[in-house]
């Protein structure tokens, strides 16, 4: 999704055999703080209101299980696919992945992307079943920046 | 700096550095051993030294670089730490005729309440990661600025915020959970039942209302609970102060118990 502003509203865009949702904001902090607070899986539920747990270690070919409010009876099981430290993390499962990206403004400031594309020839079919992401998504961002910018403000 | 001055300059800085090993080693032996060779080392690299930092944060680098290669401060602990070590001395026939000798023979086998937070301190922040812990040890009880963490443990000042933010929210869950001082649903009592046990003949109210951190709970911000907590370590060296023997065989006593845990549980 290149169409991302950095508003904090989450936009989804739906296509017959794909959805793809998405959301960007800009944090007051070191994109090192940010990263930090993205693969300390342990530490995930103390600061993000959507996921109740995440087990695993946040490193490139680990394997993760996530469960979100978002579904609390479904646990997750990811896989880390990419990871290019302060930059992008990728974790997904078959059915899609979630890319998030750090770019350093250069003013103190980091852009926070985060984009999740499902799909696949079977999409249709389950398509109902799955809820939308846009307020999740939304959660997620602003609490990974208050979360960012308070640790950026401790004296 | 001449080796006379950094002698000097280490002597100055002895009584802290000793202390901030001890926290994280829980180990007397650990803490001789580390805090001799930090002195070793700041003699074979004096003429490195550039004078860019203190010698004191110079000291702890060196120190806190040690400590974070030694076996006993890497190994971290439960946060339930003291209700498994109460119940095993509680389990050992000779632990409580052991320490009443240290207080009966003692002239720091004191037990105050104010210590015993101390110890409680240092136990409960052992359950941190220990970049968590020697970063809020370095800031709150040795009192360096943030930008002098960096140096110390060689990371950026965004990585020192990140250690200091999460080890203290960690910090204040864990003790808001257990500690019946600050919350009366707290599930660790420990400070009052020992105080029963050396001091039959006080009131633990009255005493517990000298602890400011105690007598403002109900009303005081966790945020800043913790704050007086830290400040209480900060004011106690625990080689010296009043119940120092006492406390030091508390937490040797605790460390063993977590070695054999860890060992039992893989760590």
């Amino acid at each position: 999704m290149d169409n991302l502003t950095a508003n904090g509203k989450a936009i989804t865009i739906k296509k017959t055999f794909s959805r793809s949702t998405g959301i960007s904001i800009d944090i007051k902090s070191d994109p090192s703080v940010i990263w930090a607070l993205l693969t300390n899986a342990s530490d995930y539920t103390r600061w993000n209101t959507t996921v109740t747990s995440l087990e695993g270690s946040i490193a490139k070919g680990e394997k993760l299980l996530l469960k979100s409010y978002l579904d609390s009876k479904r646990i997750f099981k990811l896989t880390v696919k990419e990871y290019e430290a302060e930059k992008k993390l990728v974790w997904g499962d078959a059915m899609g992945s979630r890319v998030f990206t750090l770019m350093a403004k250069g003013n103190g400031q980091t852009n926070f992307t985060m984009v999740e594309k499902i799909g696949g020839p079977l999409f249709p079919l389950f398509a109902k079943m799955i809820p939308p992401f846009d307020e999740s998504f939304e959660k997620f961002a602003h609490d990974i920046k208050k979360e960012a910018e308070a640790i950026t403000n401790t004296k | 700096m001449t080796p006379d001055l950094l002698t000097k300059e280490f002597e100055a800085a002895l009584p802290q550095l000793k202390s901030y090993i001890l926290r994280i080693t829980a180990s007397v032996q650990d803490t001789e051993d580390i805090v001799q060779d930090t002195f070793v080392k700041a003699i074979e690299k004096l003429e490195s030294f550039r004078g860019e930092s203190s010698a004191k944060t110079w000291f702890f680098a060196i120190a806190s670089n040690l400590a974070k290669d030694n076996f006993r401060a890497k190994k971290r602990w439960p946060e339930n730490v003291t209700d498994i070590c109460k119940a095993k001395a509680l389990a050992n026939p000779d632990y409580f005729p052991e320490v009443m000798h240290i207080q009966q023979t003692s002239a720091h086998g004191q037990f105050e309440i104010k210590e015993h937070i101390t110890f409680c301190l240092t136990c409960i922040s052992k359950s941190l990661p220990l970049e968590q812990q020697i970063c809020i040890l370095l800031k709150e009880v040795y009192e360096f600025k943030v930008a002098e963490i960096a140096q110390i443990i060689d990371n950026t000042e965004a990585m020192v915020k990140y250690y200091l933010h999460t080890g203290r929210s960690t910090m204040i869950n864990v003790f808001d959970g257990r500690c019946a001082l600050i919350n009366k649903e707290g599930a660790c009592h420990q400070c009052s039942e020992l105080n029963g046990i050396f001091n039959p003949k006080q009131n633990f109210e009255v005493e517990k209302n000298k602890v400011e951190m105690a007598r403002v709970a109900e009303k005081g911000e966790k945020d800043h609970l913790l704050d007086l907590r830290l400040q209480i370590m900060k004011e106690i060296n625990p080689f010296s102060s009043n119940g120092a023997d006492l406390q030091l065989h508390h937490l040797e006593h605790n460390r063993k118990i977590m070695e054999n845990f860890n060992e039992k549980n893989q760590d």
